[in-house]
């Protein structure tokens, strides 16, 4: 479904990402992860959009979509909860999923409102609250519900359990198997390796821009040397 | 003062001399060719601008801040000017009502330049409070706000205080017997402005404002106040447009509030973007063109005028070539240069500067390699109980760590755990809920980050911020100028001798800019030791850098900190440069310290392996 | 008191133009952090049009569209030639374009039209008052103030209600993230230069009549007020624009009201160290954005 080959992302002189290559099928749940400063973010942002590609291609659907502006790769299907979450701080709850459904038609709007609304409980509660005043733990929850209101085809969370709580990150790992159960198709930038591997069908591991390990989630965790990549070696 | 005498002093001169010789030469020629009195008019009122323009380029050139508010200075100069230097009958004529009896005053017209300078100073230090309390750097949208208002109030005020300035229709025109004859005092004041500019961009207080303008809170990082600097930058800068204006209004005879209003200010401002706002040269340049320019517009524009027997002002060509095509011109090479190639023609090409690397430096000797202290002065690093929250998410609870001078300290965690909030607590970005931090027991707490580096605790940046117009060595130097100054107790080391000790002597003439990765990342090391530090912070300095570089890095950074005897406090995310660099380790999770050690009891401690792996790892 | 309360009204009147202009050079900032100094040109292009529009014989009932019209196409026209081709420009390029942009529209009508006034009628029922005891209001006052709380409220509207103005209010907040919902760039943008001529031409509509004439640098005084009001409300706040013009607004009519006789006319120069007094004990404006340092 997701087709990455050969990408180089490039800050200036620092090169992020160095001819990194990944692939999603339909239905997967695909982890990333990697030591911080690894590029999983840069990669993330690249098949978004947001960063400019050195070379590389990207592949959606059968389609060509790399640099495409950022709102042109929603609309072929792909979105992207992005790191720190970066909700509209200002705006309500309701506000942002509307924003997250900017693309869907009003009546169709209404109903993802309602779907979210049953799958985020929490959300319902501060319908009208501005999103600000809003825990990490429920932020997160309304960032993947703002980018769930595009009926995307792929998700990409960009590490969901940063700065949580550990109650919240077993939240988080439960919110990704629901979504999974769903038959939805996720990517996601983990920092919390092993639960990351048990939770996701595949997984990539990165380090310093480069694909160094790949294979399913159980594969990776008979790896003792990944071990060495994340606390020395 | 000076880093160089002969790079700074000696050829910026010389500089000097060559662009007055070029552009009244230039201006004599072409008066000499028309031999017409309006081609004599017209190269004096270009020699008057220059003096204006290169004025105000101390002022934006070196701090980055967009000012139309110079020539409001200037109407304030030109007005004070006129006042004093009209005789008494003149003024019973023109402000018979003139307030502070100033109706019976007339002074020579150098001394009314003088007063003129005086008081217009003295507005340039209020407006330049505002500015510093607007929080004024490079390209600042309230700092430029202030300075329209300011040129928008003197006109209104030129205006409406007819009792003092004649007012709208009348002005004042003099009078002082008669108008400026001959161009002997334009031409010793623009000689004099471009010396003075020249001189000031290379001085100390010019290298730190244009370091502040390249990078402000890199400077501030480096000891630098910017907001003192900008205000040094300002008043010179201001006393210039302000002789100058007073020389337009002596040479012209008379002043109108429109005179030193939007147009003029657009004037001067096209003539600075177009030759380059960040150089003397540039902006003696852009006078140059733009005068060119716009006499070429208004010929084209009169009437009668032909070019190979076409009438340019007959059909099909007289929609284009009109009367005022000049101010036209005006705005189409501003708006033109601002989406074309907003740095303007040279950008920061300085002639001198170039003349000086090709034939006034001589041949240069790399030095010696540098030898690491023998005795590093004690110092101890203290942070304890720091706590942060932002809203309701506490950041960091109760983190704290000790650091020894001559030891390098290296702090982990996973992302989120709380490193990033500490490193801007210790560097003064984020004010703490609770908790002090210190060195040798002198508290830094609550201190701006320019006082903190001053007393010794220097950082680097994680996205790298060099200051990019500057040199290798200019980077480096700066450190120096301000270690010289604050950190006189310490070993302040030779700026070569460091360059060298981080492999950059091969590239010392070059921008910051255009360095690579690798030797970005050892300029930034090199500048942070030059400051002389007690103890150097290095925010994730291998980001971005293969596996091969951060083990060269290991090395660099030990020696570079034992040449100068700092201390070393490193963050970073890759566990092998830290366990290869630091002698103790202290490891962050969810804001707290949840390890310390060596390298390689942290990781054995099992608590570290789960929160980078998870917690399944502890099973 | 009456003489309070009729400087009241008086103020209000000026404080809603202004209000006006704030909104719109606030707008515009928001989204891409240019402030416009070439928004007085959407009240000089519209003037010269009601000019030629009076020329041949147009009431005020078909100039009154005509200014708004032409306000909204100028500001887009203008987003279109020169400020989308500095997008994410440094803010120092992007002042400069703006002024520049001023610069070559000033100068145009001063090649093309010529340096000298044009007169045109105000509206014959401009000087009337109605009066209510001691109290005499001019009817202009009202009608300005009546026409900017609809107009503001239809605003709010738009913002708080409609799709467009959730698109804006998240691109004002966080540009790359609400690409990434959706938010067409092009669209958003264009949007926001729409509102914004269409404030202005609001504003505009009052501003010429009051002026009663043309200049081609009129529009030098309504962006600055406009720039001004927007900064002491604080910039890249939107209800802050809305509250600095009302400020300026009173403060200009108060001033006067209270400066002696003598030194009246220098009004202008008192509200300006009244607004530099402002800025050195609160620089952010009075609902300041607190501005975040990024490393």
């Amino acid at each position: 479904m997701l087709e990455v080959s050969g990408l180089t992302t490039k800050y200036g002189a620092i090169s992020a990402l160095r001819d990194a290559s990944l692939t999603v099928g339909e239905g997967e749940v695909v982890g990333l992860i990697g030591p911080n400063g690894a590029g999983k973010t840069t990669l993330l942002g690249s098949i978004a959009g947001l960063l400019p590609i050195d070379t590389g291609t990207i592949t959606f659907d059968g389609k060509n979509v790399t640099s495409t502006a950022p709102e042109k790769i929603l609309r072929a299907g792909l979105a992207l909860v992005p790191e720190h979450r970066r909700i509209f701080a200002d705006m309500t709850v309701e506000e942002n999923l509307k924003i997250g459904g900017i693309t869907t038609k009003a009546a169709e709007r209404n109903e993802l409102l309602e779907e979210m609304a049953d799958l985020f409980p929490v959300l319902r509660d501060k319908w009208d609250t501005a999103a600000g005043y809003m825990s990490g733990g429920e932020a997160q929850q309304l960032a993947i519900a703002r980018a769930l209101m595009s009926k995307p085809k792929l998700i990409m969370m960009d590490e969901p359990s940063l700065g949580l709580a550990p109650i919240l990150v077993d939240l988080v790992f439960e919110l990704i198997d629901t979504l999974r159960s769903q038959g939805r198709t996720i990517l996601v930038v983990e920092q919390n390796a092993t639960r990351m591997l048990n939770a996701a069908d595949r997984a990539y591991v990165l380090r310093s821009g480069e694909v160094v390990a790949t294979g399913t989630g159980s594969e990776l965790l008979e790896r003792s040397d990944l071990f060495d990549t994340f606390v020395g070696g | 003062m000076f880093p160089n005498s002969k790079r700074d002093i000696a050829f910026p001169f010389l500089g000097s001399i060559v662009l007055f010789v070029v552009l009244f030469g230039g201006g004599l020629i072409y008066q000499t060719i028309l031999g017409n009195g309006s081609a004599e008019r017209l190269v004096t009122t270009m020699l008057v601008d220059a003096i204006i323009v290169i004025g105000i380029q101390i002022y934006i050139g070196n701090t980055g801040i967009l000012s139309f508010g110079h020539i409001g200075f200037g109407a304030i100069a030109g007005y004070v000017f006129a006042v004093y230097a009209i005789s008494p009958e003149e003024k019973l004529k023109r402000i018979p009502a003139a307030p502070f009896g100033l109706t019976e005053t007339q002074v020579s017209p150098w001394l009314a330049i003088a007063i003129a300078v005086a008081v217009t100073l003295v507005f340039a230090v209020i407006v330049g409070i505002g500015l510093a309390r607007s929080g004024a750097q490079s390209g600042s949208v309230a700092a430029t706000v202030i300075t329209l208002a300011l040129l928008f109030v003197t006109h209104e005020v030129a205006k409406s205080w007819p009792e003092l300035t004649g007012g709208n229709r009348g002005g004042i025109s003099f009078g002082i017997g008669e108008s400026l004859s001959g161009r002997w005092p334009i031409l010793v004041v623009l000689f004099g402005s471009l010396v003075v500019a020249r001189l000031y961009g290379q001085s100390r207080s010019g290298r730190l404002a244009i370091a502040a303008r390249e990078d402000n809170l890199a400077a501030r990082a480096m000891g630098v106040n910017p907001l003192v600097q900008q205000m040094v930058a300002l008043l010179l800068s201001v006393a210039i447009v302000a002789i100058g204006s007073s020389l337009r209004v002596w040479q012209i005879g008379s002043i109108l509030p429109d005179r030193f209003f939007f147009d003029y200010a657009m004037l001067t401002l096209v003539m600075l973007i177009v030759g380059g706002r960040n150089s003397v040269t540039g902006a003696v340049l852009g006078v140059a063109v733009m005068t060119a320019a716009r006499e070429l517009a208004r010929r084209l524009g009169q009437n009668g005028f032909e070019v190979f027997g076409i009438g340019l002002d007959e059909p099909p060509l007289d929609w284009i070539f009109r009367e005022n095509l000049n101010s036209v011109v005006l705005g189409v090479a501003m708006v033109a240069f601002m989406i074309w190639r907003p740095t303007g023609i040279l950008e920061d090409w300085e002639f001198d500067q170039w003349l000086y690397r090709k034939i006034g430096r001589g041949g240069e000797t790399k030095p010696e390699r540098l030898s690491e202290l023998e005795t590093i002065p004690d110092a101890t690093f203290t942070a304890s109980d720091i706590s942060v929250s932002f809203g309701g998410f506490q950041a960091l609870s109760n983190a704290g760590i000790t650091a020894q001078s001559g030891e390098v300290v290296g702090i982990i965690g996973p992302n989120g755990a709380g490193k990033t909030t500490f490193v801007n607590v210790i560097t003064g970005m984020v004010e703490p809920t609770d908790g002090q931090f210190s060195i040798d027991g002198q508290a830094l707490s609550g201190k701006a980050s320019y006082e903190l580096s001053r007393s010794g605790l220097v950082r680097t940046f994680q996205n790298l911020r060099l200051f990019g117009a500057l040199t290798v060595r200019e980077n480096i130097e700066t450190a120096g100028l301000v270690a010289r100054e604050h950190r006189s107790d310490r070993a302040v080391r030779d700026v070569d001798a460091l360059m060298t000790e981080a492999g950059l002597w091969e590239h010392r003439d070059r921008r910051a800019r255009e360095l690579d990765y690798g030797n970005s990342r050892r300029l930034e090391l090199a500048r942070a030791a030059a400051m002389a530090p007690s103890f150097m912070l290095l925010d994730e300095p291998t980001s971005g850098m293969s596996d091969s570089e951060s083990i060269t890095m290991i090395e660099q950074v030990r020696h570079m900190a034992a040449t100068v005897g700092a201390g070393v406090i490193v963050i970073d995310h890759d566990l092998g440069f830290i366990t290869g660099i630091s002698d103790r380790i202290y490891v962050f999770d969810q804001g707290k310290v949840i390890a310390e050690g060596t390298p390689a009891e942290v990781q054995a401690n099992p608590h570290v392996q789960a929160a980078y792996l998870g917690s399944a790892a502890i099973t | 008191m009456t003489e309070l309360l009729q400087n009241l009204i008086d103020g209000l009147g000026r404080g809603s133009i202004y209000a006006l202009l704030a909104l719109g050079v606030a707008v515009v900032f928001g989204i891409m952090h240019l402030l416009n100094f070439a928004h007085g040109e959407l009240i000089t292009i519209p003037g010269y049009l009601t000019y030629w529009a009076f020329q041949n014989n147009w009431s005020w009932w078909t100039v009154v569209p005509l200014i708004i019209v032409s306000a909204v196409l100028t500001s887009l026209l203008i987003e279109r030639i020169a400020f989308s081709r500095v997008r994410g420009a440094k803010d120092f390029t992007l002042l400069l374009t703006s002024f520049g942009v001023h610069f070559i529209v000033a100068a145009g009508f001063l090649l093309y039209v010529g340096a000298a006034v044009k007169p045109y009628p105000r509206p014959d029922w401009f000087a009337d008052t109605v009066s209510a005891g001691s109290l005499n209001v001019e009817v202009f006052d009202l009608v300005v103030i009546g026409v900017t709380i609809v107009v503001l409220a239809g605003t709010t509207w738009l913002l708080q209600r409609t799709m467009f103005g959730l698109a804006l209010r998240a691109a004002a907040s966080d540009f790359d993230t609400a690409r990434l919902m959706g938010v067409k760039s092009d669209s958003v943008i264009r949007g926001a230069f729409a509102l914004s001529g269409f404030l202005a031409g609001i504003a505009g509509v009052f501003w010429i009549m009051r002026e009663g004439q043309m200049t081609p640098t009129a529009g030098i005084p309504p962006m600055l007020q406009g720039v001004l009001a927007a900064l002491i409300g604080g910039l890249g706040s939107l209800r802050g624009a809305v509250l600095g013009g009302l400020v300026l607004g009173l403060a200009e009519v108060l001033l006067r009201s209270w400066l002696p006789v003598g030194i009246q006319n220098l009004t202008t120069g008192f509200v300006f160290v009244m607004i530099a007094l402002l800025f050195i004990f609160r620089p952010g404006g009075l609902l300041s954005v607190p501005q975040v340092e990024r490393v």
